[in-house]
């Protein structure tokens, strides 16, 4: 009977069909559940939100000092992470399951460094011809896939997956022949290859913040542009929507597979030429993944796949990792931050979960009105509230 | 709006006064330090655990129990390499008496960041030529600590009644520091056996056991007696290679590098393939440095941790090695720290004085 006066559309269904406000939730919950555990292991979380306090103001409670360098360093860590959940967000818009942003990453930053140590020192054409070379190869490691699945019906996920480490040890082995090269660097990069900026350094008392900050920006752009304002995309959601309708209206469904693929290539490509440009003055011989390609899955995840979302969420990821040395400095555990990152990862599967419930509630509000109908007096059926 | 921010403002500058300025140094005597790694962290079982125990010893704490472990000393993990930065530059930030790193991988970015914080002191092992005023540069002498197992290695070898002789070594990556450790394993056995053939393989990797362990069985096979090899992660496959032939009842052994690897050869109940290891102690560097600025007589300089200082050694944990062999060995240890035996670390120079032969891949870059 108590159901019967909550049986009307209300804020909670509101709530629940908006899906920034569960990923607001779900941070939220993630972020709580962190703060228990770290409660539990006997630490005192408050050294966990100073650290991210520090993060996100460059303020440091504990001592008193403000450095905006801590900024300049989240904003960077953060960089690669929207550039990558930009990649797993194209893909998935197309319906496709993109696993293989790592692997794309590393064609992108393998490229970046060796158009950083062969191409003439022009300056600005240098990181302008390494962007789009890392760009282009991003594209075609991710459009393989693409490719793949459109001609042969291969899985995306095991196709990414197996490509992930053929680009890491492709990556590690070209790197090696570079002369000067040893099995941890190559000789370094000279200047013009660099994506500092002196402008956005000073801004941050000295940070490693580069112009990777605008491509990550432009990036978003171009996504929000393509996926909500072209026919392209318009092609491409319709095809991630619902594969068999979109071919009967007449979209070539495996031509835009690839495309996606293609595009989803290029964010994560980026990523790693802003990480090997932007980072580091040398290029490095991969001695494992860096994860940015997976850690970005999540900010796609969070961001519900748009680009404004994306960019937000890959700030809080970014904030996490780049609070991770805070916290360490704090003894909070390191691996919190993990522990708060995959929480939410499983915890936004709570927006399935909300569907189901919204269309239980609807339901339930359909039959409350049909019982309704016939008069004030009718019976209350307690069976179908249990 | 603007009074939501005073208000916060006035909150944060509150706490800022409350619980600033706190400084472990000024009231136990003790200074701070901070050990930077890489992604490892200290479970690494090599040199950042190593350095470490040297942290934890200096402060009197044990790995099990650091009792002050955040009031005096702690660790930052870098997740990523991009991190190595920042992490020095937080560091540095929240002063600490001393800043600690390991290894070449922190090379590039200690030589970035040292200048802009020119009061702060650092320190790291295993890497010479910064030379920065404010970075001590531990090295040690590998040669010495390798020479030692390489005389061992051979009056094993008499004691056994060997005819012919044949010892191998094993190289990771090649370079002038593993250099060391091959021109003093070699100059060690010819002291013994003036003409005692030699073979040397390089895995050009730290991490793959299974090119040691195929190269072992085929020197072990061809008469080869003791392999010594320094290699990281790939030695690894030598000393399986030796236990398994041990267990079958040959005679030939595995020689273990940087810490005691005695517990990593055993076969048998007290039984380890391990004959002795060449001792690179980390954590006395670390120490030592602790040890410094707490004197205050910390500067920018490359300090050599030889025999001498007890920075390299051997292990003589193994029982099969003999108490005549390892006090023979002492006597030779007690000339090279009175000079009486001087180890040559390059090739090159080893050649020429006719203590190594000529068909050796060791490098001198």
């Amino acid at each position: 009977m108590k159901a019967d006066s909550s049986a009307k559309p209300g804020r909670i269904d509101t709530i629940l069909a908006n899906d920034k406000a569960v990923s607001l939730i779900v941070v939220l919950l993630g972020l709580f559940l962190g703060t228990i555990l770290v409660a539990l292991v006997g630490k005192n979380p408050a050294g966990m939100y100073s650290a991210m306090l520090q993060t996100l103001t460059g303020f440091d409670i504990d001592r008193g000092t403000w450095n905006s360098r801590y900024i300049g360093e989240w904003l960077t860590a953060s960089i690669p992470l929207i550039l990558c959940g930009l990649s797993f967000g194209f893909a998935s818009r197309t319906g496709l399951f993109n696993i293989g942003a790592e692997g794309q990453y590393i064609a992108g930053l393998t490229a970046a460094q060796f158009v950083a140590l062969y191409f003439p020192p022009i300056p600005v054409l240098h990181w302008v011809v390494a962007l789009l070379a890392a760009a282009l190869a991003g594209a075609f490691w991710g459009g393989l896939v693409g490719w793949l699945k459109a001609k042969f019906e291969v899985s995306e996920v095991v196709s990414t997956i197996l490509l992930n480490y053929i680009a890491f040890f492709l990556s590690r082995w070209a790197s090696m022949q570079i002369p000067g090269a040893n099995t941890y660097k190559t000789p370094n990069f000279p200047q013009t290859a660099t994506l500092s900026s002196p402008f956005l350094e000073s801004l941050t008392n000295g940070s490693r913040l580069n112009l990777g900050l605008w491509v990550a920006i432009i990036c978003c752009v171009i996504y929000w542009f393509i996926i909500e304002k072209t026919k392209l995309g318009f092609e491409l959601r319709a095809t991630g929507l619902n594969k068999d309708a979109a071919r009967c209206s007449g979209i070539k469904v495996t031509s835009r597979i690839t495309i996606s693929m293609i595009f989803a290539g290029m964010f994560a490509g980026l990523a790693g030429a802003v990480v090997a440009l932007g980072s580091f003055g040398y290029g490095r011989v991969l001695g494992g993944l860096d994860n940015y390609g997976f850690n970005g899955i999540a900010a796609a995840l969070v961001g519900n796949n748009t680009a404004g979302g994306t960019f937000v969420a890959g700030l809080l990821f970014g904030m996490l990792a780049s609070a991770q040395p805070l916290m360490q400095s704090r003894q909070i555990p390191k691996e919190i931050t993990w522990i708060i990152s995959g929480l939410v990862v499983v915890l936004i599967s709570l927006r399935a979960g909300a569907r189901l419930f919204l269309d239980w509630r609807a339901k339930k509000i359909a039959r409350a009105s049909e019982d309704a109908l016939p008069g004030e007096n009718a019976q209350p059926r307690e069976d179908r509230n249990g | 709006m603007k009074r939501v921010s005073l208000a916060i403002l006035v909150v944060l500058s509150i706490l800022a006064v409350s619980c600033g300025n706190k400084q472990g140094s000024a009231k136990s005597g003790q200074p701070t330090s901070r050990l930077l790694t890489d992604a490892t962290g200290i479970d690494d079982k090599s040199f950042n655990a190593a350095a470490w125990r040297g942290i934890l010893s200096f402060y009197g704490d044990t790995w099990e129990k650091p009792a002050q472990k955040g009031k005096l000393y702690d660790v930052v993990t870098a997740q990523t390499q991009d991190m190595y930065v920042p992490n020095l530059k937080q560091a540095s930030d929240e002063k600490y008496d001393l800043i600690i790193v390991t290894g070449f991988t922190f090379q590039d970015a200690l030589t970035e960041v040292a200048p802009q914080y020119p009061k702060q002191n650092y320190m790291i092992v295993d890497v010479e030529g910064i030379g920065q005023p404010n970075i001590m540069e531990a090295t040690f002498s590998e040669h010495e600590g390798s020479y030692l197992v390489g005389v061992a290695a051979a009056l094993k070898a008499k004691a056994d009644n060997i005819q012919n002789p044949k010892f191998g070594f094993i190289g990771g990556v090649p370079s002038a520091v593993i250099t060391k450790f091959e021109m003093g394993w070699v100059q060690g056995i010819r002291s013994v056996y003036p003409n005692a053939s030699l073979v040397d393989y390089y895995a050009n990797d730290w991490g793959k056991p299974e090119l040691a362990k195929a190269q072992a069985k085929n020197w072990y096979d061809s008469g080869v007696y003791a392999i010594f090899s320094a290699a990281g992660g790939t030695g690894g496959g030598t000393i399986n290679q030796a236990k398994e032939y041990r267990a079958q009842g040959k005679n030939v052994w595995a020689i273990g590098v940087d810490s005691d690897q005695y517990e990593d050869g055993i076969y048998a109940e007290g039984k380890s393939a391990v004959l002795t290891s060449m001792l690179k102690r980390v954590e006395s560097a670390t120490q030592y440095a602790l040890q410094k600025v707490k004197d205050k007589s910390f500067k920018g300089e490359t300090v050599v941790f030889d025999t001498k200082s007890d920075g390299v050694g051997f292990s003589d944990k193994n029982a099969e090695l003999g108490q005549d062999i390892v006090k023979q060995v002492n006597d030779i240890k007690a000339k090279i720290v009175a000079g009486e035996i001087k180890v040559i670390p390059t090739y090159a120079a080893a050649k020429e004085a006719g203590l190594a032969p000529d068909n050796l891949q060791a490098l001198d870059d």
